[in-house]
């Protein structure tokens, strides 16, 4: 094998290797960058006796979440869904806000797994098992809401077209079934590929297992997988099938989720600018996720070569990106606004930035499009305490947003007789608490007990890995 | 026929040879072996690597797989048959207006046979992949290797099963080491 030489200063952990150098490539992974130290570092906290002392306080309040999530839960099944602070004209209140909050979270995974997958971004190997975790987690969680949302979610299966006494099926034009078909494909979806992509790292876990227990457990799970060529071929073909999948999944997923709005005729949801609008948010605040979640997590369970600070200015970059475009559909909806000039049309956005809930549409635009301008800046994307906040705030954002979409639309509509404010309930907000505490409490079971970065896939973009064939088989098969 | 009864004093009988376990130390020794051992005319052998090598396929002599011909079929099936169920639901057994739109619309179902043609792609990707590769299998010979651990970690073998016609333990250790491995072993059963 041709020896690779690479500089000393690059084999250092936590080198600074975001420049750009388009004939002396920095490096994607700092460090010693051998295929057992990838496998050391991935493997450290799955096989560790004891997690860092901060992760069993943070378990310890995602718990305590989860409890009053279930609580609410219990209270709201049985004593039924007035108990929400929705009413007429807000039908929909903190339920949709939350579903469709959860919802858009959960596109980064696939966005980074996926399209960047078939765009060939080699940087995204380091991210990607990570992102899709919060994607199966946060899927999870807007899952929540719809099937609660029925009121009697013992009659849930009556959605489903089965032949039934009354002889009657399903509505197929309601963009609430198409919404329930997507949301339901992509949680399929995004388990089934997370857990396809972890297979072989799940059986590098069984292969260094010390004790029976795991290593029953983790070869149960990862199916006796023995990294055949054979077998890799058809995998790698898998996985290539699945990603192009996903591209058209992720974009599909927030378009039909924005056509419960988009369908109606509220003046502020009957946009066709919906589905890109809706897509863009979602992958926004994803971004943001994997941003707020990958900080901690590089810094506390010693993941700094794999998750290296080129990846956080990479990511840093595509939230300006999607930042950006966000703001342009923000301002290109006041322009529609006023161009239409139908009086309702007019009023639903003025009635956004200067009516009532003045402060939310504010928020949302400070947040989504004002702040995150600082990423221009490279010290912004790569320096934590600054990238940190921006993330979080582009979370609360896209909260405030989906709040200003859904309620400061209905809240005053056609008739100002039938005019209402909206305030949620405790039982709303305990439901909203809880559901962060369902997705931090499988996230810290995730980084705790399965390889948190895809060591196959990292392996192989390191420069030894690198083959050519020989001369003599370029006619083989 | 008479049961078999296992007799205190019967000699243990050997594992059958299983196959010849060769480590390499790189992708690039293990891909011209691979190479060598092709045009050696060797048929019941596999590569174990780590990560999947780039063009390892190619050098072992693999046919392409028919993943993606199963998947697109069910794919479409799952198309058609969603808007045919949209199609029997709405506009046969049961027709009825509802503001106003016609019984059955390619536009508006384009909505559930998307999700649907997905669902059933991916979840046809998934089983049809491990099927293909015969997993799960939880006893395989090579398991019993403490040197094959590292398939996972950082090694990379060869394994030369003793059932191939050309499998010889002399030439075919003798031909992996020379094709640059570092250690050859025997697997039993």
């Amino acid at each position: 094998m041709t020896t690779i030489e690479i500089p000393q200063t690059r084999l250092e952990t936590g080198y600074d290797n975001t420049a750009e150098d388009c004939i002396n490539r920095e490096p994607l992974i700092t460090g010693e960058a051998t295929y057992h130290a990838v496998t050391k570092i991935v493997c450290a906290t799955p096989e560790a006796r004891r997690a860092p002392k901060i992760w069993y306080v943070c378990f310890t309040i995602s718990l305590m979440l989860l409890c009053v999530l279930f609580l609410t839960i219990a209270y709201q099944v049985f004593t039924g869904v007035g108990v929400w602070g929705n009413n007429s004209p807000n039908a929909w209140g903190f339920d949709i806000i939350n579903f469709v909050f959860w919802v858009g979270i959960a596109h980064a995974g696939t966005m980074i797994s996926a399209i960047l997958l078939m765009f060939r971004q080699r940087w995204r190997t380091g991210i990607n098992r990570f992102a899709e975790a919060t994607t199966v987690f946060s899927v999870l969680c807007a899952g929540i809401y719809p099937a609660i949302h029925v009121g009697r979610p013992w009659f849930a299966y009556w959605l489903l077209p089965y032949p039934n006494i009354m002889g009657d099926w399903p509505n197929f034009y309601s963009p609430l079934l198409w919404d329930a078909l997507a949301v339901g494909t992509y949680s399929t979806f995004s388990f089934l590929f997370w857990y396809f992509g972890m297979v072989p790292d799940l059986a590098t876990l069984r292969d260094r297992a010390k004790t029976r227990t795991r290593h029953t457990l983790y070869g149960i799970f990862s199916l006796g997988w023995r990294g055949s060529a054979r077998h890799w071929k058809i995998y790698d073909r898998g996985m290539i099938i699945m990603g192009g999948l996903a591209c058209a999944l992720v974009m599909a997923v927030s378009s039909t989720v924005s056509t419960d709005f988009a369908v109606s005729q509220i003046p502020g949801w009957h946009e066709t600018i919906f589905p890109p609008y809706f897509t863009v948010g979602a992958i926004f605040s994803g971004f943001a996720t994997v941003i707020a979640l990958a900080i901690p997590a590089r810094h506390l369970f010693g993941l700094k070569d794999l998750i290296t600070e080129r990846h956080m200015d990479n990511l840093g970059k595509l939230m300006l990106v999607l930042s950006s475009i966000v703001l342009y559909i923000y301002l290109i909806e006041f322009f529609t606004a006023y161009y239409s000039g139908n009086f309702y049309e007019r009023f639903a956005y003025y009635n956004r930035e200067f009516g009532p809930y003045w402060w939310m549409g504010w928020a949302m635009m400070f947040c989504n499009g004002v702040v995150p301008q600082a990423l221009w800046f490279k010290k912004a994307r790569t320096t934590w305490w600054l990238s940190l906040p921006i993330a979080l705030l582009a979370l609360f954002g896209m909260w405030t947003e989906r709040f200003s979409i859904i309620v400061t639309s209905i809240h005053r509509d056609f008739l100002p007789s039938s005019w209402h404010m909206y305030s949620p309930t405790i039982i709303d907000i305990g439901m909203f608490a809880g559901s962060f505490g369902l997705f931090f409490t499988l996230f810290l079971l995730f980084c705790r007990f399965l390889p948190m970065v895809a060591m196959s896939e990292v392996k192989s973009i390191l420069p030894q890995s690198h083959t050519h064939l020989p001369e003599d088989c370029k006619d083989a098969q | 026929m008479s049961t078999y009864i296992p007799s205190m004093d019967a000699p243990v009988e050997e594992p059958a040879l299983y196959a010849l376990l060769a480590e390499f130390h790189d992708p690039q020794s293990l891909m011209n072996a691979a190479n060598v051992l092709r045009k050696a005319g060797y048929y019941r052998w596999d590569c174990y690597t780590p990560f999947p090598v780039h063009g390892l396929d190619k050098v072992m002599g693999q046919r392409p797989s028919i993943l993606p011909v199963v998947v697109f079929t069910v794919a479409a099936l799952g198309c058609i048959g969603m808007l045919a169920l949209a199609w029997y639901c709405n506009a046969f057994d049961y027709p009825i207006v509802v503001s106003g739109k016609p019984y059955w619309g390619l536009g508006p179902h384009m909505f559930l046979a998307f999700p649907v043609t997905v669902l059933a792609s991916v979840v046809t990707t998934f089983y049809a992949t491990f099927i293909f590769c015969k997993l799960p299998i939880f006893r395989h010979p090579l398991f019993t290797s403490e040197r094959f651990r590292r398939a996972t970690d950082d090694g990379f073998f060869i394994a030369v099963e003793a059932r191939d016609a050309k499998f010889d333990l002399k030439v075919t250790s003798e031909l992996l080491n020379s094709a640059g491995a570092l250690a050859v072993e025997e697997v039993r059963d």
